[in-house]
């Protein structure tokens, strides 16, 4: 019994013991993790880190149990907890790299700690795990999504890390330098020559990358590691680099020339350029760190058998950082003995072996990437860098003078005070004007050139490498991008610099390089989890993931929180602005806006609209941003949401009360687009009547700059052509004038008005003319109102084009008496404006239509109404001619205008022509121009109204047509005439026969032949004018009067003796001739003067107006012969605006003489050059024999 | 601030005066010290400067102490050697060499510029942690040594107390440097 219970309780305790044994690791793991939730920091560090040590080193099967219980202290207020879950985060993960999957989501949280501390941390941990993961990854040639993702994630971790290059606070930039150094490392191929440490020999690097991975793209590596270290060098060339980074970078950088030899020519050339450019920030005691560790690294990189080629600048740094010419050669390896690292022995198997794919399972990477390196000729020749080039090229150019000008040059920018770097750098030059000297400067100064972007090595690196870029991309295809020549250009350097030593090292080298055998044994971390785990279990299910976690929004809630998410930004409007960002609110909030419908877009605009003048540039940035909403929807998009926002804003600006600054016309004018709608508000605008003016310029713009829709816009201005609104209309009207002068708009504004005025023929009129919100069911009457609406912009384009005024006529002649009416009440002022000599208008007025003759009628009336034709005298003058030959009712009502006859209000001051100047610009009519019958028929008008043709009036005319030269072909008759209508003024005529004598009358036969017939008429009184002609003149008087001699002897007779004697004895014999033989044609001149007469007194005055006030001009009388001024100043000032101001400075005096000169000047005013005088002799006669 | 008292490393030559004296006066305010020398040997002063004691790191104080006891008691104790000596042998039993040490260390100093290119190069980096290395030229004195171990731990002091001291060490260099008037060279290297 006992021994049973002893056999059964030694089982008992025995399972008890194995439980006790096998629970206590993970009770005690428990155990610990109670405490550690409870306990101070430093004894919380302590357990944690027993746990850490229990469940990854000695019992890793226990790590996936209570992962989440450790990782839970990321969250810990003490960072020195968050450091140590970072640290278990890298060990766990390196013992079980599935746990990758789960953790790398923590550590990116951790990366983004609130502590630096713990954020370095973080950054050295992902430098380890960054490679792990990738050598995990690497490994298996396909790759899960969640083993896609964490890669995605560790990349963009990565990326996360260089930016903190830039971070302000420098140990997170150490850390950050140290980070791109080791990614570098691992983004490049590892090759022959590579100095890598024993403790990195397993680390993965590009080469053992293979080519052909399912998702980790050897290219995309290989660029992202070249980017990296232009980073790091575009990092060490900032000027205000503090010393421990740029310490750490001069490291970072030596550790890349010796494991990567690749790059050396890089890293030699940034310790060149920092070497001539040290931080101008830097202390003193800190240029002599800097220094202190450049010299090391310099040291360093010079025992590297790669330097060789760059031996020379590295020496020269050297010797300038003040090490002895012993010292370096100490340091420089012997070309000829190659040091053999005994890590390459092992794999030396003969020349030009190829380099055998990194990868264990890989067979086939037949193309793996160092083979460039081999398969490339060394016979490349050598790539010189830019500053090589640079400095080559100033060697020959520093003379003594030349150098001397530098320094003398350069004197004026030195500082005040020495900088440290240059005292610290600062040797005295010893060997001046040596030829190693001179090659030192040269490079010197080369290195600063480059530094600074400028020198011809620089120019022709960048040609070079862009045309290598070309070559590369028709080599490689578009997918190899222009960074893999990097590599692929340096490598050759390196067969160069080696092949150039010569001989035996040359094949020994090659021999090296050609082994360059990459490790077949991949580093392979012994992880028995990784092994024994399946994928799919336990590991798994504890991933995280974000959609495992949310809960989706409710569309409210969703919507409900954009909008306050859109709403915080829209009126976070100050604070932005100040941190200068407000460009970036700008796009942000029209972007986001655009995108989502509903109330956001009117919240947004209502916000705008609240300030439009300091949020223009949201307005504008949400207009274009709808627009390219729409552009990117073609062809299928809708305009909707552009229209809206543009309506609004138009409407918005449009609504409110009066602002000065142009935002609605830039807003038009910006806008891609007009729509509908907007043109219906820019109408509006332009109907308000305080904006119309801006409104329309506004409209205008957009006539002419927008021409592919000019012809909508132009109708919005035609319309407002006949509106309601005075001030819009007369707005309108003048600038569709200026429109008009354009030739491609001419015709369509044409159109318009035109068809416009058609719409009077209608009986009615057209609803068109109501708007829409005034039309009627019944047809209205035509009303004063409407007819002028048809006609305002019609009337106005009349005076720019005077070929219009036939349409008038035509549509006159259809419309109805009201229409009639009302036509002829508008048409005054642009009528006026077409003017008196408008050859359309005379046309009109000669063709005038059938039915239009009371518009004809009406145009003259306009064209001679006196007051307000004060300037037309001349135009009067121009035109009698065809005046003169229209119906007799015309002629006589626009002589009743002209002469004031008609209006009693008119004064005669106001009158274009005075009667006398009327009567005077009669005679003086062109005969070619107009037939002697309408003439005389003028005339006669002109006798006929004798309350204006008094004598004193007829005086003035006789004077003044005496005086002219040539004589006018009517003068006589007009003596004649004013003699009968006047016989007082028989003095006066004598006084005019006397002059005509002295101006030789018997020259002009017809006038002669007049002058005879008023010496017949006037005798006696005429006597004494006879006796005054010479004795031929007086022989041809009586050959023609014969009767006249027997009185004439006998007046002579009955003179005193004395008086005979001053009779001259020729015309005594004249006189006293013995011809009383009756001639045959004596009776013919007496005949034609009573037609004449009898005509004058025929002339029916019936139908002339009576005349209230006589239009009398108050003149001299009765013998204005010396006194005629004040009738031409009556005249000339009517002159003086057509007239050259010296020509009429000549005129007035020239009134006053008496010469014949100045006489036949005054006339040429009045005349009309001069037709042959036997022809108006004909015309003479004609006209006389037809009356 | 960090939580842990800073770990320093004090480094001269032989590790036996300057060191010495810095690690005495380190670890009396509470900072984690060790220190060390860069040397192949230790030497010590003998009777002429062409005759130095010659010992290797492997020998304790307390053995050079008898050994130059032996030698010539009266002018090691006059040059204050054995005094020295003394004081070592109470801190540690033996010199020890940088070059030999695995232990990480938040800050290193060392009294002669050669060493910190031997600190600098003393290992291959691996975790890429930082340490930083400042060096204050110290002759080799009881004096200076003694006026060096202070300002040596007043720096401490003053980087112990900083809040992010990888940010601060620069300006707080400045500082000293001026305050002592002595260059203070200031490099980082990795672990």
């Amino acid at each position: 019994n006992m021994a049973v219970t002893s056999v059964a309780s030694q089982f008992f305790n025995e399972d008890e013991d194995t439980a006790i044994v096998d629970m206590t690791t993970s009770e005690k793991v428990v155990d610990l993790l109670n405490q550690a939730a409870l306990i101070a920091t430093d004894s919380k560090l302590t357990v944690l880190k027993q746990v850490q040590e229990l469940i990854i080193n000695k019992d890793p099967s226990l790590l996936d149990n209570f992962l989440d219980e450790i990782i839970a202290f990321q969250t810990d207020k003490s960072m020195e907890v968050r450091k140590f879950v970072i640290g278990f985060i890298e060990e766990a993960c390196k013992r079980d790299n599935e746990l990758l999957l789960k953790l790398i989501a923590n550590l990116n949280m951790l990366l983004k700690d609130e502590s630096v501390n713990v954020v370095k941390k973080a950054i050295l941990t992902l430098t380890q795990l960054y490679k792990v993961a990738l050598q995990w990854f690497v490994r298996s040639k396909t790759m899960s999504d969640m083993q896609e993702a964490c890669w995605d994630m560790v990349t963009q971790m990565k990326e996360e890390v260089l930016a903190m290059l830039e971070v302000d606070n420098d140990g997170v930039r150490t850390h950050a330098i140290k980070f791109t150094e080791s990614l570098i490392i691992t983004l490049s191929p590892r090759t022959s020559d590579s100095d890598t440490p024993k403790r990195q020999e397993g680390d993965i690097s590009l080469d053992k990358i293979s080519k052909d991975h399912a998702y980790i793209r050897y290219d995309t590596l290989c660029g992202e590691g070249k980017s990296a270290l232009e980073q790091l060098l575009k990092f060490m060339v900032h000027p205000a680099i503090s010393s421990i980074n740029l310490t750490t970078a001069l490291g970072s950088l030596a550790t890349l020339a010796r494991q990567r030899p690749m790059f050396m020519s890089e890293v030699v050339q940034a310790y060149e350029t920092l070497h001539a450019n040290l931080p101008p920030t830097l202390a003193k005691s800190q240029v002599s760190s800097v220094r202190k560790n450049l010299k090391l690294h310099l040291m360093a990189v010079l025992k590297h058998p790669c330097s060789l080629e760059f031996q020379g600048q590295i020496s020269t740094l050297l010797l300038d950082l003040g090490m002895s010419q012993n010292e370096i050669t100490r340091h420089t390896p012997a070309p000829r003995e190659p040091r053999k690292r005994p890590r390459h022995e092992p794999y030396t198997e003969g020349k030009k072996l190829k380099i055998e794919p990194a990868l264990i399972e890989d067979d086939e990477d037949k193309e793996e990437p160092a083979p460039p390196s081999i398969s490339k000729p060394s016979s490349v020749p050598v790539v010189q860098s830019a500053i090589d080039l640079t400095a080559e090229f100033l060697r020959p150019l520093l003379s003594p003078e030349n150098v001397a000008n530098l320094v003398l040059i350069s004197m004026v920018y030195l500082p005040d005070v020495m900088p440290a770097s240059f005292q610290a750098t600062y040797t005295p030059v010893e060997s001046a004007g040596t030829d190693a000297q001179i090659k030192h400067l040269a490079r010197m100064m080369a290195t600063q050139m480059t530094a600074a972007g400028v020198g011809p090595g620089l120019e022709q690196c960048k040609a070079r490498d862009e045309k290598a870029g070309k070559e590369e991309g028709m080599d490689e295809g578009i997918g190899e991008s222009s960074k893999d020549l990097l590599i692929k250009r340096k490598v050759p350097v390196m067969g160069q610099a080696i092949s150039v030593v010569g001989g035996g090292y040359g094949d020994k080298s090659q021999t090296e390089t050609g082994e360059a055998p990459q490790v077949k044994r991949l580093p392979e971390p012994i992880l028995p989890s990784t092994q024994i785990k399946t994928p799919g279990t336990s590991g798994k299910r504890k991933v995280f993931r974000l959609a495992d976690v949310i809960q989706p929004l409710t569309d409210t809630q969703l919507e409900k929180l954009t909008n306050m998410a859109v709403k915080r930004i829209l009126h976070s409007e100050k604070a932005i602005a100040q941190s200068g960002m407000a460009h970036v609110r700008v796009k942000l909030l029209s972007r986001l806006v655009t995108q989502f419908e509903g109330m956001m877009k009117d919240d947004v605009l209502e916000f705008i609209l609240e300030d439009i003048r300091t949020r223009s540039d949201l307005a504008f940035s949400l207009l274009y941003q709808e627009y390219n909403t729409y552009l990117s929807q073609q062809p299928t998009g809708l305009l909707d949401s552009y229209d809206h926002c543009l309506f609004t804003l138009l409407s918005g600006l449009q609504e409110k009360p009066e602002q000065r600054d142009g935002l609605f016309t830039k807003i038009v004018l910006e806008a891609p687009l007009i729509t509908e709608s907007a043109l219906e508000v820019i109408r509006r605008y332009c109907e308000d009547e305080s904006r119309v003016y801006l409104g329309m310029t506004t409209l205008k713009e957009l006539i002419v700059k927008r021409p592919s829709r000019q012809f909508q816009y132009l109708h919005v201005l035609l319309d407002l052509s006949s509106h309601e609104k005075e001030k819009v209309r007369s707005n309108a009207l003048s600038f569709i004038k200026r429109m008009y002068e354009k030739d491609q708009l001419r015709d369509y504004i044409e159109k318009f008005a035109l068809n416009y005025m058609q719409l009077l023929v209608h009986p009615n009129p057209p609803s068109l003319l109501f708007g829409a919100d005034k039309d009627t069911e019944v047809a209205s009457p035509w009303t004063e109102d409407t007819v002028r609406q048809c006609l305002y912009l019609y009337l106005s384009l009349l005076p720019l084009n005077h070929r219009l005024v036939h349409e008038l006529a035509s549509v006159y002649t259809e419309a109805i008496a009201d229409i009639k009416r009302s036509v002829l009440r508008v048409i005054e002022q642009p009528i006026r404006g077409m003017g008196m000599k408008s050859p359309q208008l005379l046309l009109l007025v000669e063709n005038c239509p059938k039915g239009a003759e009371t518009l004809v009628t009406r145009c003259l009336h306009i064209l001679t109404d006196k007051g307000k034709c004060v300037h037309m005298g001349r135009e009067v003058t121009q035109a009698l001619p065809k005046l003169i030959k229209l119906n007799p009712i015309v002629v006589k009502e626009v002589f009743n205008r002209l002469l004031g006859t008609q209006h009693s209000e008119g004064s005669s001051s106001m009158s274009p022509l005075t009667p006398g100047e009327l009567l005077i610009s009669l005679h003086n009519v062109d005969s070619t121009k107009c037939d002697m019958k309408s003439i005389i028929k003028a005339t006669n008008l002109c006798f006929g109204e004798k309350n204006v043709y008094t004598s004193e009036v007829l005086a003035v005319v006789m004077q003044q047509l005496m005086e002219q030269s040539p004589l006018p072909i009517l003068l006589m008759r007009t003596v004649i005439q004013s003699l009968s209508m006047y016989p007082r003024l028989g003095g006066f005529v004598m006084n005019i026969l006397s002059r005509l004598i002295v101006k030789q009358v018997w020259k002009y036969p017809k006038v002669w032949e007049g002058f005879v017939k008023c010496c017949q008429r006037t005798k006696p009184q005429s006597y004494s004018v006879l006796l005054q002609l010479p004795p031929a003149q007086l022989t041809s008087v009586f050959e023609r009067c014969p009767e006249m001699r027997e009185p004439l002897l006998q007046h002579v007779h009955s003179f005193t003796p004395h008086q005979q004697a001053h009779i001259p004895a020729s015309i005594m014999t004249v006189l006293e001739a013995n011809s009383k033989q009756p001639e045959p044609e004596a009776m013919q001149p007496v005949v034609l003067e009573r037609q004449v007469m009898a005509n004058v007194t025929i002339t029916p005055v019936a139908t002339f107006t009576p005349v209230a006030t006589p239009p009398v001009r108050a003149e001299p009388i009765p013998v204005p012969l010396r006194d005629p001024e004040p009738a031409l100043q009556q005249y000339l000032p009517s002159k003086k605006e057509e007239e050259e101001p010296m020509e009429e400075g000549e005129t007035a005096p020239a009134c006053q003489e008496e010469t014949a000169d100045t006489t036949l000047q005054v006339s040429r005013d009045y005349c009309h050059p001069f037709v042959a005088v036997t022809e108006v002799g004909c015309i003479y006669v004609e006209c006389f024999e037809k009356v | 601030m960090p939580s842990h008292p800073l770990r320093v490393a004090v480094v001269c030559s032989s590790n036996q005066n300057r060191s010495m004296e810095a690690h005495n006066i380190l670890s009396k305010r509470g900072f984690e010290v060790r220190s060390f020398g860069t040397g192949s040997h230790v030497k010590l002063p003998g009777p002429a400067p062409d005759k130095p004691n010659v010992y290797d790191f492997k020998t304790t104080y307390e053995q050079m102490y008898n050994d130059l006891v032996r030698k010539d008691k009266e002018l090691y104790t006059q040059n204050g050697i054995l005094h020295m000596l003394d004081r070592n042998k109470r801190i540690k039993s033996r010199p020890e060499r940088f070059q030999s040490c695995k232990d990480q260390f938040d800050l290193v100093i060392t009294f002669v510029k050669y060493q910190l290119g031997i600190v600098n190069t003393s290992r291959e980096q691996e975790t890429f942690t930082p340490v930083h290395v400042i060096n204050v030229d110290i002759q080799d004195n009881h004096e200076e040594a003694t006026l060096g171990a202070f300002l040596i731990c007043e720096l401490c002091q003053c980087i112990q107390h900083t809040d992010d001291m990888e940010n601060e060490m620069d300006e707080l260099l400045q500082e000293f440097e001026d305050k002592s008037n002595r260059p203070f060279l200031h490099t980082v290297c990795f672990y």
